[in-house]
């Protein structure tokens, strides 16, 4: 290396610069790396997205897939390459890699973020403007000052920004910033509503609570409340009321008791509560073609209430936001994202093109509409083991207590395993023949046909399985497995060139996957290809408010994906009925008597 | 047991294959088409029907066996207008304008066509008076409107409007879906209110004067 190759670098909490050595031809992001810079390549440096942009302040840099000279501004890091000529650049602090990536209790997040929360205070030495001095120390932050912040100030103080969409707005100036900034990610599910607190500055998750969406007791499903809205436009009001005042507000208070004041909530729902929740009429989603009335990122009130952006009337924000959580849009391979809820949603990557659609599932696995099903909740059997001779079920608990009754991941369990061992039929019945000593467990439930019971309450109740249970287990399934086994058919690839599938969904992070491959939810995979990534609508939110350039790469994301409506598929419906009933089984079950 | 009664317990199993290849068996020995349906695939429809008014046999069972009659039907269909042998009734179903669903009103043209009902089938999305030409033409003593999301609803008080006030005299209308009521028949006007797709047979016989 010969002298004079130097790389002068200016970055956050890193007064003075340093300065490195710089081998022409090196790619920025590595030779960053290396001096203990890591920036935030989530796209896996494939220039896809702008989490490693770099200000070139001086010299000249050379674009990787051009050998064109490129001179001071804005660029991206992995796509430069060092010259022989010696550059300066500085690294504003979002670009810097916070944190790797992570598995937080309900979700798996696949990709860095940077540290640029939707809030924070940014320290300025002001001298008679504070709109001056913001503009040299939060460069890149289009900033404005709110009405009420008087420009004519001087000396060391703290201006708290807030993160607009198009600006950031300076809201507050004091002399010393408070401890700490706490945020909320809310994903708000047509059926259940789950949140994380989140303190801005360190990631750290201070606080959760999660429960069914009170709009439910006005309407079980989507439609149903757009039907509502068409016939009330008070209804609008009202279900708002609902999911934001007594559901989203109720779970703030109980995963923030001390009631320490929020600086911004991100909500990731689907379009029709994304809609609801900021008072907006959703009736035109009702009917075919489904107009929705915005999707982008909205924000409103204060706190700031961030609505990220959703893709189509059935491809919401919380599909969105798992694209980027799951890392699945920057995948160089082909990838699946499967998001189980009362709206299933099934996204198809392939060399960068996204393509969705959305299959009604019903709420059955999240517990909703059988006989004791509830959500994965302390008390939940989560997972169900079928034993033979002798036949015994065994099963486990969320927090080791007592059940209280069956979530998602159990029923998964328990398709799969009654199938293997030849106590389900194919058509979700039991066959007691199969399995003879299981009768002490087997019930009659009167309209609900049969039923195995799994395990005892607290009060000795039976906690049980029925076939009516089934019949909306296998709808739920057939869903699910229909509408991949369309999006796949309708873009020309098979199972086996699907590098990975995602798989989302309230139900949790302990699903078995062999189970949800063997219950024939997805069919044609095999495990190693599965992900299980949770409720990856929460974890896009919690990147959502630490990372204001994760929020804008989910703009992005959600302008590209194009939608694909299943029920125009004429193969829908045929390949629905084809998965009502469950897989034969691989191989005859041991006789058993 | 004989074929027709194999031809029966086959479509309630829903086994497909079977019930096809019995229906080609039976055509390939010279049984008649009508024979067929009327021996063969109404009595195992109506006992799906049955069973599923009883909670013996739920949802995804039932959309099974209505594919197995389906497939024979398929076979049948053809030979039947070839002989020119009409049903004595004929429906024209669909769902209606702004609704894309058609699952549900694809069981209810299957269980119709299990009771020996002539079926129309106009899809789905379908305007006014796509319906009102369809029921002109085919002569129709039935129209079956669907409608699977409340946001729907409203389309099926239109298209009821329209056949009213298209004059076909004797034509009775019969709704269902999942938000749809009886209240809202009456309060739109149409004739006959199924909740399900077993009793949309017996509600269709029962307006046209059969006793199901």
């Amino acid at each position: 290396m010969s002298e004079g190759h130097t790389l002068q670098i200016e970055a956050d909490g890193n007064h003075g610069g340093t300065c490195i050595p710089a081998r022409p031809g090196s790619l920025l992001t590595d030779l960053l790396r290396r001096a203990h810079f890591p920036l935030n390549t989530r796209c896996g440096g494939r220039g896809l997205c702008e989490g490693c942009k770099i200000e070139l302040t001086g010299g000249e840099m050379e674009h990787t897939t051009s050998v064109l000279a490129i001179g001071p501004g804005e660029h991206l890091a992995c796509q430069c390459r060092t010259t022989g000529h010696p550059a300066s650049i500085r690294i504003p602090a979002r670009s810097l890699l916070a944190h790797k990536p992570q598995v937080v209790g309900e979700f798996r997040i696949n990709v860095p973020r940077a540290r640029d929360p939707l809030c924070q205070f940014v320290e300025i030495e002001a001298q008679g403007s504070v709109a001056r001095a913001l503009a040299t120390a939060a460069p890149g932050h289009m900033t404005r000052l709110a009405p009420h912040i008087e420009d004519k100030q001087s000396g060391r103080l703290f201006v708290r920004l807030e993160y607009r969409g198009d600006h950031w707005l300076a809201t507050d100036i004091v002399s010393s910033p408070p401890p700490r900034l706490l945020g909320a990610a809310i994903d708000v599910g047509t059926t259940t509503v789950a949140l994380v607190l989140v303190d801005l500055l360190t990631g750290t998750i201070t606080g959760r609570a999660s429960g069914f969406n009170k709009q439910t007791h006005l309407g079980d499903d989507v439609a149903t409340r757009i039907g509502l809205c068409l016939y009330d436009k008070s209804m609008v009001g009202v279900l708002r009321d609902a999911v934001m005042r007594d559901t989203v507000g109720e779970l703030l208070a109980a995963a923030n008791p001390s009631g320490e004041p929020l600086a911004c909530l991100c909500i990731a729902g689907n379009t029709i509560m994304q809609h609801l929740a900021a008072g907006i009429d959703p009736s035109p989603m009702g009917t075919y073609p489904f107009a929705p009335t915005f999707l982008g990122h909205r924000v409103f009130g204060s706190p700031a209430i961030h609505l990220l952006p959703s893709a189509a009337a059935y491809i919401g924000a919380d599909v969105v936001a798992g694209l980027l959580a799951s890392g699945m849009a920057y995948d160089p391979q082909p990838a699946l994202l499967v998001d189980v809820g009362t709206n299933g949603e099934i996204v198809l990557q392939r060399d960068g093109r996204l393509v969705g659609c959305a299959t009604a599932a019903g709420p059955a696995f999240e517990g909703a509409g059988l006989s004791h099903g509830m959500r994965a909740a302390a008390g939940a059997i989560e997972r169900i083991r079928i034993h033979t001779n002798p036949f015994r079920v065994e099963i486990s608990v969320i927090g080791h207590g007592t059940p209280i009754g069956i979530c998602g991941s159990a029923y998964i369990d328990f398709l799969a395993a009654g199938r293997s061992c030849g106590l389900l039929t194919a058509s979700g019945r039991f066959d007691p023949s199969a399995v003879p000593d299981a009768g002490q467990d087997l019930l009659e439930i009167p309209e609900r046909g049969k039923a195995l019971r799994i395990g005892r309450t607290r009060d000795n109740n039976d906690i049980f399985i029925s076939e009516s249970d089934m019949a909306h287990l296998l709808q739920a399934k057939a869903a699910i497995a229909a509408g991949i086994a369309t999006l796949l058919e309708r873009e020309n690839i098979s199972q086996t060139e699907i590098r990975r599938v995602y798989l989302a969904g309230g139900f949790g992070m302990h699903l078995d996957v062999a189970n949800t491959i063997a219950c024939g939810l997805l069919p044609g995979f095999s495990p190693p290809q599965i992900q299980v990534v949770g409720n990856t609508a929460l974890a896009g939110a919690y990147l959502a408010v630490l990372d204001a350039s994760a929020l804008r790469e989910m703009d992005r994301i959600a302008t590209r994906l194009e939608s694909l409506e299943l029920n125009l598929d004429p193969g829908f419906e045929e390949r629905f009925i084809d998965h009502l009933s469950l897989p034969d089984q691989p191989f005859s079950p041991t006789p058993i008597n | 047991m004989n074929e027709l009664q194999e031809l029966s317990a086959s479509v309630v199993k829903g086994n497909r294959a079977e019930a096809a290849r019995i229906t080609n068996l039976l055509v390939a020995a010279g049984a008649a088409p009508l024979d067929i349906v009327e021996n063969g695939l109404v009595p195992g429809m109506s006992e799906i029907g049955e069973k599923f008014k009883n909670n013996e046999v739920f949802v995804p069972e039932m959309l099974i066996a209505a594919r197995a009659m389906k497939e024979c039907m398929t076979v049948l269909e053809p030979l039947l207008a070839q002989a020119g042998i009409k049903p004595k009734y004929t429906a024209v179903v669909g769902t209606v304008q702004g609704d894309l669903h058609d699952i549900g009103k694809n069981l209810v043209a299957m269980m119709w066509k299990g009771a020996n009902i002539g079926v129309v089938d106009l899809g789905t999305n379908v305007p006014p008076e796509k319906f009102v030409a369809a029921a002109k033409e085919h002569n129709a003593q039935i129209v079956g409107l669907s409608a699977l999301l409340t946001t729907t609803m409203p389309a099926m008080k239109t298209t009821v409007a329209a056949l009213r006030d298209a004059g076909l005299t004797g034509l009775k209308i019969l709704i269902g879906g999942a938000p749809v009521t009886d209240e809202y028949r009456s309060e739109i006007g149409a004739d006959g209110f199924a909740p399900d797709a077993a009793s949309a047979v017996d509600v269709a016989l029962r307006l046209v004067g059969e006793s199901a």
